[in-house]
């Protein structure tokens, strides 16, 4: 069943989950047969906090698919600084849309829009909560390297008590069997308790460790995060942690043939430019399946596959 | 107010609400939760730390002119689920109730997250779900924050 909204990936089913993979495998096969499919259909970008590859690959996504956009990307263009309730935002673009993508840095978005939404709203990323769109594209990347995502080893390193899209990618992987999971953050770093809590009553197993060192050669993904300034309280703290995890080609001598690494974007200084060359890079491509994710999450939502 | 054989005597109330059974030293945080003050215009017992055959000691608040609202209830079902209360109609017990914390509670207590949509300006009230009852803890059903035992007696 689909959803009305998408604002988590816990709430969805791994059937969901496979049948927009499906979908973007065949749009990404051939663009060209679905370049008409939303032909006179609108979707609003309402970007609350900035964006660069969300918004420009929704948007791209719609365009692609022959629909029209409409929205804006700077939160002082909108009402909202006239005091302009979410709720009424979403009211109004009921209207004036078939289809939103909302960012915000408000968490809990997703239940205004079931009370309020007449269309289906999907999260471009909501505070530190979720970022659901962001975790199925990073999924589909390493379906299509592995050809599967049952029985890996995967690595997920850097800021997991701010980064919205751990919450999203580990909810996602818990629908899968068998993934050898490894988190590694330093102490004030880690994962967020409702997050763990969420993860045990799945009864989704994961090993938290401080050092990357030891535990790399057996990573078959390493998914590295970037530290969340914007969202740090204190800017002490984050100069304390900034650059805590850094690799560099050094780091990834002793890795699996097959070993990929995987990051949102955008990066810091997290990731070394020397990686980008190297064979296990697969950022970039990761960020180009954004694009036919969200063409696929479009069309479903708008019951147009 | 005295004491013998391990009873309790205090003036009986005509209407209002007698909270028994209330854990030792949680009396006088009720009667903040409940929002009684020194301006509260009718007659309020309180005993704290008597003896008690089942809890071996206890506090007991009797309020006149008292009827508590479903929430009220739900609040002391957090600070004291072993406590008692009895609605008095003409000096009788009319109505005993045992306290339950529920499942499920609504516009109760802020959301221990600033960023959440609850504590913003929208037309919704804040609503959790309950995890776990000993320890307490309760989840935001809309940034899925939790909100701890600690934080919780601090806001109650």
């Amino acid at each position: 069943m689909i959803p009305k909204h998408l604002f988590s990936t816990r709430t969805i089913s791994k059937d969901f989950v496979e049948q927009i993979f499906s979908l973007a495998s065949k749009i990404e096969a051939n663009p060209d047969q679905f370049a008409d499919k939303c032909k006179g259909k609108i979707l609003a970008s309402l970007f609350f906090e900035p964006s660069t590859r969300t918004r420009l690959s929704f948007e791209s996504a719609m365009l692609r698919l022959g629909g029209q956009i409409l929205g804006f990307t700077d939160a002082k263009v909108s009402s909202t600084v006239k005091g302009e309730s979410i709720a009424d935002t979403l009211r109004m673009i009921n209207h004036y849309s078939d289809i939103a993508v909302i960012r915000h840095y408000i968490e809990g978005v997703g239940e205004i829009a079931k009370k309020f939404a007449s269309i289906p709203v999907i999260s471009g990323g909501t505070g530190s909560q979720e970022h659901p769109t962001q975790a199925l594209l990073d999924l589909y990347s390493i379906k299509k390297e592995f050809k599967g995502i049952d029985n890996l080893s995967i690595g997920v390193m850097g800021d997991l008590l701010y980064g919205r899209t751990i919450p999203s990618l580990l909810f996602a992987l818990a629908k899968y069997d068998n993934i050898d999971l490894h988190l590694i953050a330093p102490p004030a770093l880690k994962l967020r308790k409702n997050v763990a809590l969420r993860l045990k009553e799945n009864g989704f197993k994961f090993n938290t460790e401080e050092n990357l060192k030891d535990i790399i050669p057996d990573l078959d993904v390493l998914y590295m995060t970037r530290i969340q300034k914007e969202r740090f309280p204190d800017p002490v703290d984050y100069e304390r942690l900034k650059g805590v995890y850094q690799i560099s080609t050094e780091d990834i001598k002793n890795v699996k043939d097959r070993f990929i690494i995987l990051h949102p974007l955008p990066r810091v200084d997290e990731i070394d430019y020397a990686i980008d060359k190297t064979k296990h890079s697969r950022y970039f491509e990761q960020a180009h399946n954004g694009v036919w994710i969200r063409m696929a999450l479009i069309l479903k939502y708008l019951g147009l596959d | 107010m005295s004491e013998s054989n391990d009873k309790l005597i205090v003036t009986k109330i005509k209407d209002g609400t007698v909270i028994d059974r209330i854990p030792p030293g949680k009396a006088l945080k009720i009667l903040e939760i409940l929002g009684i003050d020194s301006n509260y215009p009718y007659t309020v017992a309180l005993a704290i730390r008597v003896p008690s055959r089942k809890m071996k000691l206890k506090d007991v608040v009797k309020i006149r002119g008292k009827a508590l609202t479903s929430q009220d209830t739900q609040k002391l079902s957090f600070i004291a689920p072993t406590a008692t209360v009895n609605i008095i109609v003409d000096y009788k017990v009319q109505e005993k109730q045992y306290l339950k914390i529920p499942e499920h509670v609504e516009d109760f207590v802020d959301c221990v997250n600033p960023n959440c949509v609850s504590n913003a300006h929208e037309p919704i009230v804040s609503s959790f779900d309950v995890v776990s009852k000993d320890p307490l803890i309760l989840r935001c059903v809309y940034c899925d924050r939790l909100l701890d035992k600690k934080y919780l007696n601090r806001k109650l």
